[in-house]
């Protein structure tokens, strides 16, 4: 795959972002990325805390005050132009409650809307982990990310967002925290953890001697240490609704059939109440037409005998 | 309601009205069940991840069309794609590293709602992620670790990390503490039962002394009806041993109570004094044997100055003799009169 686009990018990289790529030859590729970070009206404090965290965490942002619109979306890319930022994060809050993130890259596309749930800012997770403002996070992704074309486009987005672009402007030297993406039941899970240097312990399972292996082979002379792992935080859970080809914009080139809307599950949750209601009525309602059938109730006439009636044929 | 309208208009057939617009009633809550329904199959299909029931679902129901055109997905992918292709772009451009297995599979059958199997999960895939790409790092001569004399902004800001700290310290105090006071809290349970057991066997020693002591004194008993010659020591024997007994059990209350049964000592000299039980009356008059008893009587005394009642009616007041004797006690009198 990445050969074939190595042999199409040198025609294409004129008509596409010609900013994503800064010069032409291949050798000196260089990633430029800039995020355009910010927020629709209505955010929750939860929501800014999250947004104030991702920010922290990407040197290469920009954040920029609420945006006023929630229709007019597409006026996001003049933004962004004006910001020199190819990649757009936006954060739209509805109701007060729900929050849907939105990431794009900006002048062509791909759109992807995402639902974001189970927040946790990194303030209110007691987490000890710690790294540096602006370090490059080591970026994990699940297997499940190769495996489909639309998470391998929202791998390919996670790329360009979290991952600090090497020599990016406020970037630190030394790498000490790794982001994980996760696909688990259809929805993206995010991690962020500090890594730590540890003595390398010894005889602790196949895990340590596994990377003794690798530490062995490829660190040489390097004192022997392992990596353990603190978390940090944030956490969020991204459900992805809809892939769009343009930059907020053009035809929907994916949709999730899995996803269900919050206000869908709200609506359920009250349906399911009121069903019980009209359980008990239908209850009610067989119960009088039963009673009608066998001439029962007060007002109705005595059943009618007709020629089929037990009482008729066993007379 | 189509219901309570037939209420307001039918006021005239009310009897039948009741069970009618109830009928009615329901039917129109069911036709707009029927509606909502034919609403929510999308979404009742949405949720539904079972495959069959999907084909179940779809054979039923109108579905809305599932829109995953894979060529421009991954059209759009070759338009944005940055080049990772190992061996030929540097690892540190992009420090991107995917997990040989799915986190799905890696968390084996435990459900998403079990916490700890899915951070486990997840944490063993940015651990595998970290060691790989800290070799390839180390292998390119990227530098990974901060030295130790590195200082810099960090992500969370002191203030938030010794809020950290402060609330993990508080914590493990907080623990420290309840355990503690748990530890206490069974103690004290523990020494109550410390306390009466130590009461129990204090009584049980008790009686196991004096029962000892009772078939020592019983086995000495039958000796000395076997060999009478020792009869002398035995009684020493025993009277000690009561007397060790007494001293040490009833001591305080033989003080209290006097000799005699147990009765108090002002009793016991009253009954004495004036008897009890029985006839009151005439109990102090004379009769025969009282008239003819002059043992109190002597002669002697009456010729003598000093007896006879002294400043009695008709006696002499400091008579005679110049020495008079001092009057005895009652009891003294009698036995000196008895002489």
């Amino acid at each position: 795959m990445a050969a074939v686009y190595k042999t199409l990018s040198k025609p294409g990289a004129k008509d596409a972002d010609g900013d994503k790529n800064g010069s032409g030859t291949p050798g000196a590729k260089r990633n430029k990325q800039k995020v355009l970070i910010l927020s629709s009206r209505g955010v929750t404090y939860r929501h800014r805390h999250l947004l104030n965290d991702l920010a922290a965490m990407l040197p290469h942002s920009r954040k920029d005050v609420k945006f006023d619109s929630k229709s007019k979306l597409y006026q996001l890319n003049e933004l962004a132009e004006l910001y020199n930022c190819n990649n757009v994060m936006f954060f739209e809050a509805r109701k007060g409650k729900d929050l849907y993130i939105w990431f794009s890259k900006v002048p062509n596309g791909p759109t992807v809307k995402f639902h974001a749930q189970n927040l946790h800012t990194m303030e209110e997770l007691h987490f000890t982990g710690n790294c540096l403002k602006g370090s490059r996070p080591v970026l994990s992704f699940d297997l499940a990310f190769e495996q489909e074309p639309h998470l391998k486009v929202i791998k390919e987005l996670f790329l360009h967002m979290f991952g600090v672009p090497q020599g990016a402007r406020k970037s630190k030297p030394f790498i000490d925290h790794v982001m994980g993406f996760s696909v688990v039941d259809g929805k993206i899970w995010i991690r962020n953890y500090e890594v730590r240097e540890v003595e390398k312990t010894k005889g602790e399972g196949e895990d340590e001697k596994e990377a003794d292996k690798a530490g062995k082979t490829k660190a040489g002379s390097e004192k022997e240490t392992d990596v353990s792992l603190v978390e940090i935080g944030p956490r969020f859970v991204l459900t992805p609704i809809v892939i769009q080809e343009g930059a907020f914009g053009g035809p929907i080139i994916h949709e999730n059939k899995r996803f269900v809307s919050p206000n869908q599950v709200r609506s359920d949750l009250r349906r399911s109440k009121a069903g019980r209601h009209n359980a008990r009525a239908e209850q009610q309602r067989d119960h009088l037409a039963k009673r009608g059938n066998l001439g029962l109730l007060p007002s109705g006439a005595a059943k009618t005998v007709d020629a089929l009636d037990t009482r008729a044929v066993f007379a | 309601m189509i219901g309570y309208d037939n209420h307001g208009i039918d006021l005239a057939g009310i009897d039948d009205s009741d069970s009618d617009s109830e009928f009615e009633k329901e039917d129109k809550d069911d036709q707009d069940d029927g509606n909502d329904s034919e609403d929510e199959i999308d979404v009742d299909d949405l949720s539904i991840s079972g495959s069959e029931d999907e084909e179940n679902m779809r054979a039923l129901t109108r579905i809305r069309e599932t829109i995953n055109n894979k060529d421009a997905l991954l059209a759009s992918l070759k338009r944005i794609a940055l080049d990772v292709t190992p061996g030929v772009v540097p690892f540190a451009v992009h420090q991107s590293v995917v997990a040989p297995a799915t986190t799905e599979s890696a968390m084996g059958d435990a459900a998403v709602d079990d916490d700890l199997a899915r951070e486990l999960a997840f944490m063993n895939q940015a651990m595998g992620a970290a060691r790989t790409a800290r070799a390839l790092l180390r292998k390119e001569g990227v530098p990974f670790t901060r030295p130790v004399d590195y200082f810099a902004e960090t992500l969370r800001s002191d203030a938030t990390m010794e809020l950290v700290k402060a609330k993990m310290v508080e914590e493990a105090t907080a623990k420290k503490a309840s355990a503690e006071a748990r530890k206490l809290r069974d103690l004290k349970k523990f020494g109550k039962q410390i306390q009466v057991a130590k009461q129990q066997e204090r009584a049980k020693e008790k009686r196991e002394v004096l029962s000892k002591i009772d078939q020592l004194k019983k086995k000495r008993k039958e000796g000395a009806s076997a060999a009478l010659g020792a009869n002398e020591a035995e009684d020493m024997f025993d009277v000690a041993v009561d007397n060790e007994l007494g001293d040490s059990s009833k001591g305080k209350k033989r003080s209290a109570g006097g000799d005699s049964g147990g009765r108090p000592n002002k009793r016991v000299k009253k009954d004495t004094k004036f008897g009890y039980g029985g006839k009151k009356r005439h109990a102090k008059s004379g009769d025969a044997t009282s008239s003819g008893d002059l043992s109190a009587f002597s002669a002697k005394r009456m010729k003598s100055t000093g007896g006879g009642r002294p400043g009695g009616a008709g006696g002499k007041p400091g008579g005679g003799g110049g020495h008079k004797a001092p009057r005895l006690g009652k009891s003294r009198r009698k036995v000196a009169g008895r002489k």
